[in-house]
């Protein structure tokens, strides 16, 4: 008895374990349940409120034939591809900037990552001034150049890409912070030496500033293509998914349908196919990792 | 305001039942009935609760979750007390699961100043001599003022709004779904109605813009307010803010197409079917449906009364409050007394009701036809409605 527990007590994996547990006791609760939970769901139909139903695969047949599923698709790949590349291209143009030895850079700095840690409804709301058709300041700049602006939110055309400028805008911050970490960790004896073999700015940041920092981009883009397939503040509080649902998104409609049609199990469906494409989107730029990042040397 | 009121209403109950003690919690906006969903998924609800009548009342009682509360009512109310709109709000197939404490239904209110100033008569306010549609359409040509080829004065605004929408449908003798609400109607008078609001905006040009009030950070009333709109189409609960705005505002009736109508909705206040306290929380329901209860919200102007008896000439005195509701009101009351009909948006499923809100987006928003809009809500929403 005693031997045993003097086992334990110089058991090193006991207490990892041990301290690890109240970690891994809320991942089980909060995040294996639910994904297991939900996935059982998306083959039920259930309405949160009276017994469930076994459904087999009817509920992945139905959003294959749902005209709504496969627009509200659209507008996320279309939401995900206005925002990942503009959205990223901006932040590294700003991170470079900023890396600068100029005064106030770190006002500069803490300027760009206010939007991040704003409210989402705050700043949408003030976006929805912006972008007043008539008293807005968005229009109002594009008149000074003679253009006649969109009506923006009130626009099925233009709702869309209202929703990916503001986007863009707010999560600019965060991509620019992980930039700078990713280009202080360059060392400058690179540049020195491509000053001194006589390489312009722009070659020494086409040849020294972008492979080095690969993986940082790398990062960046594996999260900001899974954060975007699964936007929703932004749309909820702007535009609630209209005009027409030009700017509903996969998150949207799924939150409609678990709480507002009394559909948990289609909602579920719909969560599955969202993550097999996010799945196999980080894949895909896993396997492609390797081939462009040898390639940028 | 109203939670507010809300919690002196409480009050009164609380010291009217000493056994009975009301632990309230407000939860406002979307979050609402996802919250009571999911109380109730995990069954720890509530006992006394609001609820919406437009898409969530109807889809909770068939699944159970609410207690069937016809012995209770009909030993302490009369359904006929109630208006004839509150009865079909209250009533699922011929029982009731919650009890009204209100009604609402669009109104046309107006700013006196800009209607002085163009030597305009006011809208009436007797049902019986609502303005026709063209007689409202030749007023609101005259009260659009255009200066350096910029309106600067709008005639009106709201129409293509939820509620003046459907009482214009209505009005026109216009049905949405079947009588039964197993399908899409849409016929041709509901079509003429929904061209001839767009028209006020495409063709008359005596409206502004789609919606883009509602994202200038004024509202409808303080556009009103303001002068830059002269008439707005918008629910009985706007007076309330409205009459505190310090502008001479007045309150008709909608112009009518073929007939005097308005479409009234308004929550309901429900029981828990796990509840534990049944005889207690009838007692709140009873009291939160009471005159007693309503009428401070009605004298404020967010309300109109739900009981036939608060209608009665002798008896509209105690909740007509000169401070809130404008001279003429009587007509008002004439209005809500006997032309409210329920929104047909209380007897749909929410996704039904989402999707034709969605395809008027694209008549109202996307200039796509109106034949081809309603075919596209017939093949989506029957199917929803079977």
């Amino acid at each position: 008895m005693r031997s045993k527990l003097s086992r334990i007590k110089y058991s090193d994996a006991f207490w990892a374990f041990l301290l690890l547990l109240p970690n891994l006791l809320g991942f089980l609760v909060f995040t294996v349940f639910p994904v297991i939970a939900s996935f059982v769901l998306s083959f039920t139909e259930w309405d949160l409120l009276t017994p469930m139903k076994f459904a087999g695969a009817q509920n992945y047949v139905n959003l294959a034939h749902d005209q709504t599923f496969w627009k509200v698709l659209w507008n996320t790949v279309y939401f995900t591809v206005g925002t990942v590349p503009v959205g990223i291209a901006l932040s590294l143009l700003l991170a470079a900037a900023l890396n600068q030895k100029i005064r106030g850079v770190k006002l500069f700095r803490a300027m760009y990552f206010l939007p991040v840690i704003s409210s989402t409804v705050a700043v949408a709301i003030v976006w929805q001034w912006m972008y007043n058709p008539e008293f807005g300041l968005l229009n109002y700049i594009l008149s000074l150049f003679g253009i006649q602006g969109p009506l923006w939110l009130t626009s099925t055309r233009w709702a869309m890409p209202a929703v990916i400028i503001t986007s863009i805008w707010k999560g600019l911050g965060f991509n620019m912070l992980l930039f700078l970490a990713g280009l202080q960790g360059i060392d400058p004896q690179f540049y020195e030496a491509a000053r001194i073999d006589g390489a312009s700015a722009f070659a020494q940041f086409r040849h020294i500033t972008v492979p080095l920092l690969a993986p940082t981009t790398f990062f960046v883009t594996v999260m900001s293509i899974i954060s975007s397939f699964q936007v929703f503040d932004q749309v909820h509080v702007m535009t609630a998914g209209g005009p027409a649902r030009s700017t509903s998104v996969l998150v949207h409609y799924l939150y409609q349908n678990a709480f507002q049609y009394f559909k948990m199990g289609y909602a579920s469906a719909i969560a599955y196919v969202l993550f097999i494409i996010v799945f196999i989107a980080t894949m895909l730029q896993f396997r492609g990792r390797k081939a462009t990042y040898w390639s940028l040397y | 305001m109203e939670t507010e009121s809300v919690q002196r209403g409480l009050r009164i109950f609380e010291e009217q039942n000493p056994g009975i003690k009301v632990e309230y919690i407000p939860v406002g906006g979307d979050e609402y009935h996802t919250r009571l969903l999911t109380m109730m998924a995990g069954n720890a609800a509530p006992d006394v609760f609001f609820i919406n009548t437009e898409g969530y009342y109807r889809n909770f009682a068939r699944r159970g979750v609410l207690l069937e509360l016809n012995d209770y009512f009909y030993q302490a109310l009369k359904l006929e007390d109630f208006i004839p709109m509150d009865q079909d709000k209250m009533l699922v197939d011929g029982k009731i699961y919650g009890t009204s404490s209100c009604v609402v239904a669009p109104v046309l209110y107006y700013n006196k100043d800009l209607f002085d100033k163009a030597g305009l008569p006011y809208p009436p306010s007797n049902p019986e001599e609502a303005w026709t549609w063209d007689e409202f359409l030749e007023i609101a040509k005259q009260l659009t003022i255009e200066e350096n080829g910029r309106v600067v004065q709008w005639g009106v605004y709201g129409f293509e709004n939820m509620h003046p929408r459907e009482a214009a449908i209505y009005s026109n003798n216009g049905l949405i779904f079947s009588e039964d609400y197993s399908q899409v109607a849409m016929n041709a008078e509901a079509q003429e109605a929904l061209t001839k609001i767009l028209e006020l905006r495409t063709v008359h040009k005596v409206s502004p813009p789609a919606t883009f009030l509602e994202q200038s950070g004024m509202n409808a009333a303080q556009m009103l307010q303001t002068g830059r709109v002269a008439m707005v189409a918008d629910g009985s609960w706007a007076l309330q803010e409205l009459a505190r705005m310090g502008f001479p505002v007045g309150v008709g009736v909608l112009p009518i197409m073929q007939r005097p109508v308005t479409t009234g909705t308004a929550h309901l206040h429900s029981i828990w079917a796990g509840t534990k306290h049944p005889e207690e929380a009838w007692k709140l329901v009873e009291f939160l449906s009471s005159e007693e209860y309503q009428i401070d919200l009605v004298r404020e102007g967010l309300w109109m009364p739900n009981r036939t008896h608060m209608y009665a000439e002798e008896n509209r005195g105690r909740w007509i409050n000169p401070e809130v509701h404008p001279e003429g009101f009587e007509g008002i009351a004439d209005y809500f007394a006997n032309y409210v009909e329920p929104n047909p948006a209380i007897f749909v499923p929410r996704e039904a009701w989402d999707i034709f809100e969605e395809e008027l987006d694209r008549f109202f928003l996307d200039n796509q036809p109106l034949d081809k809009v309603v075919q596209d809500m017939i093949r989506r929403i029957d199917p929803i409605l079977k």
